[in-house]
């Protein structure tokens, strides 16, 4: 019985409020109101608690899984609505889509493996690493191609970056469409890279004083390319192998990925198989029909490749609302920036009339997310959630509304504009636009 | 060693003998840009020196296998033991089918095709031969540049004796891509035209390939089934509420639909394509997209460069750092930032468009 509720409470959160509370009341304070209740009546033998203490649990008295059970670990069964989704009417077909990662049930700054956002335009490339080559070839002393082995010789490093798409929250420019933050900003995920330096690669092969642009490419069925002017390559690029210190996974572009740090996440070539050095940009699908901010004067802008400076309140949100009532409440969420550190977030609570700066907590790397928290004292008053942020440059993140007065809203990228949540008085939030 | 001196005079003498009607033959200009095949391992001319390939100075009347410094095939080593010396005859026969005519080669290259690619070649690499009468002069004024070369031979003794360690780079990691590797993989087209193909198709027959291989997704028209991607039309819509961006209506280069095509379409059965077919699909693409009229307009590798499309110019760099919420440099507001009490203008629940979480 008292297994099954904590089941029931656990599957209650990723529901509705309501029933979260109520398996929490039927679980506990109902027992404990009882037992108060009875007390007096039926005497000393009656207990009063609540039942997952007062009673033993299975788990408390029967033996587990052996070490030889689970030679991959998964999480709780409690946790499996802790999953990526997609929205299926957002695109023709599920090979080349989207999924999102779960925001509002992560905390600190690492995204777990197995729910970090994907976006596939073929599908997941399942490649044989022993099968696999890297060539690098066009303005280069000597073309050359690398196996995995042979990468893994150079130089590695370790770095923390977030990749975010620059569609994330372009569903949102004409205004809140979608209830969860999962939906709203969930194509970015943050992991640490293992890998080596672009430069190395490049250096390798020797770049011809003409070449000024790589072209780099993943062996998927989309052949999906970029355009990488030469500065960006030789600065920061990395070629990762690893993310939180094991294989890419297959959908994160297992054998090896392109990292591209504050960039946006297309460039980060997955299934990467080549790179081509020119003296020119070669102006491909991603980087003509697609990744261009269409503006209001039916012009638009190219290569808008930087990630500008953006936060999000995870929790509270539609998915996450509050179960406790009134009284201490954290609001947690995350800030990045493209152009490096986050060096300060102000929430507001009453739909930016007011701030107050939260807390950051955990690393703070450049083009990495931070994570930030207010604790406040809920009055039990609705409340209009909002995060700022602002990067090491100064560079503050602006509301919706200052954006599509300069670009409309017709150019679905980079949409960085100031998240509003709406918290009714019985913990309910929703995705809303405040005056 | 005086068997190899041996050689060394005998094919001069073969060579020079062949100089005089062989290289007459080639354009060593043009031998100059079929070298390019040859320039990812071997190098000619002033500096040059071993890399993955021995260096080609003083090739014609060279024994097999007898660069100092090049750690050869056995293979290689063996057909100069036998007396193997390269002239004109002997190249011609080895770069036609390199791994035919010296079975174990390291040379990974599948060989010269054309009978004119060769001759141009060779005469090209003529020019790094002494097999001229006038071998005495060109020693005295190579004399400067030997000055060099003990330094580079010792150099490219280190490296040749690290065993299979390559050359190239900083950490001589990798190995040399062959031209057949490259041609395998590189397919991308540029606006400039550099990548397009020889070939060619008309609106007529790309009508044909489009209406069996695109229109399930895209429409018979190019009008988009479902939320697949619409291809025509959409003309002057950018400033619409709803604009339809196409390639007609926004694509700037042609460069990108070829490209496309031949790299990811069909979808499900990428690069699938041949090059006629790609020519023929974006030619009655543009004639979807009224760019050509003529049902008859065909479309090469000839004409590509000069067919326009209607939005080019109206791209330009992204210029954000110059939008008003950026240029500001005051520290955000924190207190009284808004007047008047806080109201809901848009609600998500009203679109009730959220996927279910169960």
């Amino acid at each position: 019985m008292s297994k099954k509720s904590m089941l029931r409470s656990a599957k209650g959160r990723n529901d509705h409020p309501d029933n979260g509370r109520r398996a929490f009341l039927k679980n506990g304070l109902v027992a404990g109101g009882a037992a108060a209740l009875g007390a007096a009546a039926a005497g000393a033998a009656q207990a009063a608690g609540e039942n997952v203490i007062l009673q033993k649990q299975d788990w408390r008295t029967y033996l587990g899984d052996g070490v030889d059970a689970r030679p991959y670990g998964t999480p709780s069964a409690h946790e499996a609505h802790v999953i990526r989704r997609n929205v299926e009417w957002l695109t023709a077909d599920p090979v080349s889509s989207v999924s999102f990662t779960p925001l509002h049930e992560l905390d600190g700054i690492i995204t777990p493996n197995g729910v970090c956002f994907e976006r596939h335009h073929g599908g997941i490339a399942e490649i044989d690493p022993t099968a696999h080559r890297l060539m690098i070839h066009g303005l280069v002393d000597t073309p050359l191609v690398f196996t995995l082995e042979d990468l893994k010789r150079f130089p590695r490093e370790n770095k923390v970056y977030f990749l975010e798409c620059a569609a994330n929250s372009g569903m949102e420019w004409r205004g809140a469409q979608l209830n969860g933050v999962q939906f709203t900003h969930g194509m970015i995920h943050n992991v640490m890279y293992t890998g080596i330096k672009l430069r190395h690669v490049l250096e390798e092969a020797g770049i011809k004083p003409n070449g000024k642009w790589l072209l780099v490419e993943g062996g998927d069925a989309s052949a999906m390319t970029r355009s990488i002017p030469i500065e960006k390559a030789l600065n920061d690029c990395m070629i990762a192998f690893k993310m939180n210190g094991e294989a890419l996974r297959p959908e994160q572009g297992y054998p090896m990925r392109l990292v591209v740090p504050g960039w946006e996440g297309n460039m980060w070539i997955k299934w990467l198989r080549r790179i081509e050095v020119g003296d020119q940009p070669w102006h491909q699908r991603e980087e003509t029909s697609k990744y261009t901010d269409l503006m209001p004067d039916g012009r638009a802008r190219r290569f808008s490749w930087q990630m500008d400076v953006k936060s999000v309140i995870t929790s509270p949100s539609p998915q996450a609302p509050v179960t406790h009532g009134k009284g201490r409440t954290v609001i947690s969420g995350l800030a990045w920036s493209g152009a490096g550190k986050i060096s300060r977030v102000d929430v507001s609570v009453d739909g930016g009339r007011n701030w107050r700066s939260a807390r950051i907590d955990g690393p703070s790397l450049s083009r990495s997310v931070h994570r930030f928290y207010l604790d406040i004292d809920w009055n039990g008053e609705p409340l209009y959630l909002q995060s700022r942020a602002m990067d090491e440059y100064r560079n503050v993140q602006p509301t919706k509304d200052a954006l599509r007065a300069v670009r409309g809203v017709n150019s679905i990228y980079h949409n960085n504009g100031i998240q509003t949540w709406y918290v009714a008085k019985d913990g309910v939030t929703e995705n809303v636009e405040v005056s | 060693m005086l068997k190899y001196l041996k050689s060394v005079a005998l094919g001069a003498l073969v060579c020079s003998a062949f100089s005089a009607a062989g290289f007459a033959q080639g354009d060593v200009d043009k031998g100059k840009k079929v070298f390019n095949k040859c320039k990812a391992c071997h190098m000619v001319g002033d500096k040059a020196k071993n890399k993955s390939g021995p260096e080609l100075n003083e090739l014609f009347g060279r024994a097999a296998g007898s660069k100092d410094g090049f750690k050869y095939s056995k293979a290689m080593l063996a057909k100069g033991e036998d007396g193997l010396v390269w002239n004109e005859e002997t190249l011609n026969a080895f770069l036609t089918k390199p791994k035919a005519f010296v079975k174990g080669t390291k040379m990974s290259f599948a060989g010269i095709k054309k009978q004119k690619d060769m001759d141009n070649l060779l005469a090209y690499l003529g020019t790094f031969s002494t097999a001229e009468v006038q071998a005495p002069v060109a020693e005295q004024d190579d004399v400067s540049d030997d000055a060099n070369a003990p330094a580079v031979t010792t150099q490219t003794n280190v490296a040749a004796s690290a065993a299979e360690v390559p050359e190239h780079g900083v950490f001589h990691l990798g190995r040399v891509a062959t031209d057949d590797e490259i041609a395998a993989w590189d397919f991308d087209v540029r606006p400039d035209g550099m990548g397009l193909p020889n070939g060619r198709g008309t609106v007529a027959d790309g009508e044909e390939v489009f209406v069996e291989k695109c229109a399930s997704c895209h429409g018979d028209f190019g009008e988009g089934v479902g939320r697949w991607p619409v291809l025509a039309g959409g003309q002057n819509s950018l400033q619409n509420e709803r604009p339809v961006k196409t390639i007609g209506s926004y694509w700037p280069y042609l460069s990108t639909v070829y490209d496309y095509v031949q790299r990811a379409m069909p979808f499900g059965e990428a690069a699938s394509l041949t090059d006629d077919e790609t020519y023929a699909i974006t030619a009655y693409l543009l004639y979807l997209n009224d760019i050509v009229d003529d049902e008859e307009f065909e479309l090469s590798k000839e004409n590509f460069l000069t067919v326009e499309m209607p939005n080019t110019a109206n791209f330009y760099a992204d210029d954000r750092e110059d939008e008003p919420q950026y240029s500001v440099s005051a520290d955000p507001c924190m207190n009284e930032c808004k007047v008047g009490p806080v109201e809901i203008t848009k609600r998500a629940q009203v679109l009730d468009v959220t996927p279910d979480q169960e």
